[in-house]
């Protein structure tokens, strides 16, 4: 346990030389949760600063001290500024007579096009038609990856309305304009929804993150969802920092997904590693390969798992 | 390049001590910080990266060293032989052999890079002469079948698969079966991506092991990989007995660490790095000349004994 046995201290006025055993094990803790070192770094700097010269409660140790500002910490990090009710947009938009555009992007094998489908089961079982754009002209199969996809979802959502068609223009092509194409398609033929699916990258590729600018201007998505690995380390940081930069000025991510939450049990600091660093909010975790398998982000199991020993 | 920031940072280590005048105590525990502090940042095991400093620690000794020895060389080279026994299995990974059907089996986690991974190894082997022809035992993610496809066609490397068929155990065999009574040398398994926490697919993976019977299991993990790596691999080891790992992504601005704490975790040499997403961003891994990189110190290796 956290140094419960160091015995109560209440009522002390907290020094850094105080406070410095009870930070580092916070932050080694935070690392095994897989906390970015950085960002773990910072957070524990903000408790410190937080708590020197305060006094602890009576009956509190400094690392329960410690403990209870961190976890008021995560909370305020993982917290949106504001909330996002999609299909309260979708159908504002939507009156506008115009398709409601989300497009997914992030790095390779993330869960792009997996998480993509998901997205499209829910708004699906809302009775709205989607139409998936196959944006991903590169990965070998990924065009029949979403046709596949389209297919079970268009089996399911028989009986509860709503309707799904894939878009798909072959590989090789540009992908910005294949958007483009799928947008106005959408618009004519009466689609709520067009889920735009692109191809993964590196984001330490110039090229290709330079492309996603292009994508931006071109098709202008509603909304830009990064899709992120509850899997990855460190890296997550500056994942996340570069494809929020790449999309051109005036032009932010609307927010992440992180997938793959159901493989890392407790070690949930990637969450944390990409709010902190960009102040872009989670949407939807991803805890599994099913189409429901897809959840909004409870802040407070969030914290709960960071924090349990 | 691969692991180029940890590298830049433990380089800098390096020469700040090539430096510096004296090397008391306080000088090594600080250089000591620094290098676990880039380890932790490129997300090797916590766990490890403690064990690593204090084995350090312990190894160079100041206080109990002969006068006359070299401060600084101890110091550089007892690194250096951590860092390469973090990487280093101490095992040969598997060499297939000529004339024989070799049966290669691939496991990991979801979009870890198996599928990608298994078309650039066909086509390595290929190109040292043997017959080598790849087999879909994915019958679980949408479109696994035609990516496969569309990378061996790409490749010119013989396949096979079906849209039909779902269970992957009858796939694979059959499919190594076939490759087998055609003489084919090197038979490459590719399986679905799957994770410790789902029970049932890591039955269905010792089933279609069972089913194949391998001569090599390969886990392949993404460079990206934080904390969980350990833990994953683990488990993979004890379910699949993977004898050696891929690491894919290396061309992305990850450092690995976690994927190389897999090895430790394992016991299990890393054979391959993937270093793209095209058909020949494959190379083989070597610990030693790994780490010297790593170290900014490619020409001084020949001034250790090994
Ligand atoms: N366990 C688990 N697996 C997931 C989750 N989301 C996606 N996956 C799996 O991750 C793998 C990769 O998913 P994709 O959707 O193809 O990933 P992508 O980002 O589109 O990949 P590329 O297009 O190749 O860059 C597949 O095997 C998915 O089933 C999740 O939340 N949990
Ligand atoms: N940049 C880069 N991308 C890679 C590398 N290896 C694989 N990829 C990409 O990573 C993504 C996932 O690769 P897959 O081969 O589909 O992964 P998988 O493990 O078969 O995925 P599942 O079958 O869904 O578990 C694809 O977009 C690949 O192009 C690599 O070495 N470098
Ligand atoms: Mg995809
Ligand atoms: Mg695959």
């Amino acid at each position: 346990a956290f140094g419960y046995l160091q015995g109560f201290i209440g009522g002390k006025t907290l020094t850094s030389e105080d406070l410095a055993p009870a930070l580092a094990s916070m932050q080694e803790h935070l690392l095994k949760k897989n906390v970015a070192k950085p960002v773990a770094t910072h957070l524990v700097d903000s408790v410190e600063k937080s708590l020197v010269n305060t006094t602890t409660k009576s009956f509190e140790s400094i690392q329960a001290a410690v403990n209870g500002a961190t976890e008021q910490a995560l909370k305020r990090i993982l917290t949106p500024g504001v909330g996002l009710d999609l299909l309260r947009e979708i159908s504002r938009v939507n009156k506008e007579k115009r398709p409601y555009t989300i497009s997914f992007i992030g790095v390779n094998g993330v869960g792009k096009s997996t998480n993509l489908s998901k997205v499209a089961f829910w708004l699906l079982q809302n009775k709205l038609r989607i139409l998936v754009a196959a944006c991903d002209t590169f990965r070998s199969g990924a065009v029949e990856q979403l046709r596949v996809h389209v297919k079970n979802l268009t089996k399911l959502s028989e009986r509860s309305g709503g309707a799904v068609e894939l878009f798909e223009r072959g590989y090789g092509k540009d992908a910005a304009a294949i958007a483009k194409d799928a947008i106005s398609y959408a618009a004519q033929n009466n689609f709520d929804v067009v889920l735009i699916d692109t191809a993964g990258r590196r984001h330490n590729d110039a090229r290709l993150m330079s492309s996603l600018e292009k994508f931006a201007q071109l098709a202008r998505p509603d909304k830009i969802f990064m899709v992120g690995e509850a899997l990855v380390g460190t890296d997550s940081v500056a994942q996340a920092r570069n494809f929020s930069d790449a999309l051109g000025a005036g032009r932010k991510l609307d927010g992440f997904v992180i997938s793959k939450v159901d493989t890392v049990g407790d070690m949930v600091g990637t969450l944390v590693s990409m709010v902190y660093s960009t102040g872009v909010p989670v949407v939807f975790v991803g805890v599994g390969q099913m189409y429901t398998d897809l959840r909004v982000l409870s802040v407070g199991w969030a914290v709960k798992m960071l924090m349990d020993k | 390049m691969v692991l180029s920031d940890l590298g830049k940072r433990l380089g800098a280590v390096m020469s700040d001590l090539g430096r510096s005048n004296v090397v008391d105590e306080q000088a090594f525990d600080a250089l000591l910080k620094e290098v676990c502090s880039a380890l932790l940042e490129s997300d090797v095991n916590v766990k490890l990266v403690s064990n690593l400093r204090k084995s350090i620690k312990s190894k160079v000794n100041l206080k109990d060293l002969a006068a006359g020895v070299n401060r600084k060389r101890l110091i550089q080279k007892t690194i250096f032989d951590e860092l390469v026994a973090l990487v280093d299995a101490g095992v040969e990974p598997y060499r297939p052999k000529k004339g024989h059907p070799n049966v290669i089996m691939f496991v990991g986690l979801q979009g870890s890079g198996k599928t990608t991974s298994c078309t650039k190894l066909a086509l390595h082997y290929q190109r040292k002469g043997f017959k080598s022809c790849l087999v879909c035992a994915d019958t679980f993610r949408a479109g696994a079948f035609d990516q496969l496809k569309q990378n061996a066609t790409k490749a010119r490397i013989p396949y096979f698969g079906s849209y039909t068929e779902t269970d992957p155990v009858r796939i694979s065999r059959e499919g190594v079966e076939k490759f087998k009574k055609e003489k084919f040398e090197v038979i490459i398994v590719d399986t679905s991506g799957r994770h410790r926490q789902e029970k049932e697919l890591f039955a269905e993976m010792v089933q279609i092991s069972e089913a194949v019977k391998p001569d090599q299991t390969i886990m392949v993990l993404d460079a990206s990989i934080g904390q969980a790596a350990e833990s994953q691999s683990k488990a993979f080891k004890e379910s699949a007995d993977f004898g050696s790992i891929i690491i894919t992504k290396m061309d992305g601005h990850a450092k690995g660490g976690g994927a190389i704490s897999a090895v430790a975790a394992t016991n299990t040499p890393i054979a391959f790095i993937g270093t793209g997403e095209h058909m020949h961003d494959l190379e083989t891994f070597a610990p030693q000349s790994f780490v010297s990189k790593l170290m900014g110190m490619g020409d001084m290796q020949g001034l250790f004994e090994h």
